[in-house]
């Protein structure tokens, strides 16, 4: 027996709902975008930040192929609004991710928006950015008996190889 | 015994027959052993006088005063009052209390709280305020709107001098000390 209307099920959607109307959510997307390549670091809600991220990776996928590819060029004359930034992503943002497989943003959770609204938001940069870092990679202690064991085995080493 | 008497006369005989077949039927009526046969009163009444019509009129008649009661449209009302026992039973069951955050942590850097997944509140807004001021750097040295450089930029704090690697870049000098938490690489 039907207890849901085929209206209210969703299974299987991927994109988000954001915005006024699909073409209103594609310009929230388009901003959001334009203002990353911009500034390299923006906050913003979280859901908004997540559907964007594969945005921007695949434009970055696209200049990878070069400011002379036509299909690179007009997915960077839709995506990014203010064309002086088309000129970074082909000069700046391209070789600095040309190394690297994928992977060229960082999404992070930040606390409860301090509005009415308590929203989730996130913080989403571009890796490789000159901004200071917003976590530092902390490594274990080394006084912790794995680290001591560790060092001791790599001071036996040393001393084998001298003599 | 039975005794079979044959009448000589043929319809004397046939009478006999006849009559006999109408007792057999039950259409004579017949007194055996002293009992009278049951009779009805035989009564000649009117037709209309005597059919039952008192219900019917019992039942129109009736309807036409409480027909307000039942055409207005009753809701659900609590019967009883909701004892306090019951009350609390409802009020405390687990589904409707908070429930406890256990992912809350120290955060190593400074040692506010902070959720196990969020970066911590104290150290973020330290790097925001930083940020800004950078941008504003960046906003003086760019001068205008859709200023975009087509180069990397670096930050350089008081008295430091932009490392070999760094040859072609935009620097923006910020006019203090370096933080300890932002290392130069």
């Amino acid at each position: 027996m039907r207890l849901s209307v085929a209206a209210a099920i969703s299974h299987g959607r991927v994109y988000r709902r954001l915005g006024l109307s699909p073409r209103s959510r594609l310009d929230l997307l388009r901003n959001l975008v334009t203002a990353l390549v911009r500034h390299e670091r923006i906050e913003t809600p979280w859901a908004r930040a997540d559907e964007m991220r594969g945005y921007a990776e695949r434009l970055i996928d696209y200049a990878k192929r070069g400011d002379k590819d036509e299909r690179a060029m007009r997915m960077a004359d839709f995506w990014l609004t203010e064309k002086d930034l088309i000129h970074k992503l082909f000069k700046v943002l391209a070789p600095r991710f040309q190394p690297h497989p994928g992977g060229y943003t960082r999404l992070l959770q930040i606390p409860n928006r301090d509005g009415l609204d308590r929203a989730k938001m996130a913080v989403i940069e571009l890796k490789g950015n000159p901004l200071p870092p917003l976590v530092r990679p902390r490594r274990d202690s080394d006084k912790t008996l794995l680290n001591q064991l560790l060092k001791g085995y790599r001071q036996d080493a040393q001393r084998a190889a001298a003599a | 015994v039975l005794i079979l008497v044959r009448s000589p006369l043929p319809r004397l005989r046939a009478l006999l027959q006849r009559c006999w077949g109408q007792l057999e039927r039950g259409l004579w009526p017949v007194v055996l052993g002293g009992q009278s046969p049951s009779w009805g009163p035989a009564l000649a009444v009117q037709g209309p006088a005597l059919v039952p019509q008192g219900i019917n009129d019992a039942g129109e008649s009736s309807t036409e005063a409480p027909s307000l009661l039942e055409s207005i449209l009753w809701m659900a009302a609590p019967k009883q009052r909701r004892t306090i026992e019951v009350n609390r039973s409802r009020r405390r069951h687990p589904s409707k209390l908070i429930e406890v955050k256990r992912n809350i942590d120290v955060c190593p850097e400074c040692g506010n709280l902070k959720q196990k997944h969020v970066l911590c509140g104290y150290c973020y807004a330290k790097v925001k305020e930083e940020t800004r001021l950078i941008r504003m750097e960046i906003h003086k040295k760019e001068g205008g709107p859709f200023n975009a450089p087509t180069v990397e930029t670096v930050v350089l704090y008081e008295g430091e001098k932009p490392p070999e690697k760094d040859a072609g870049k935009r620097i923006i000098e910020r006019t203090r000390k370096r933080p300890s938490w932002f290392v130069q690489n």
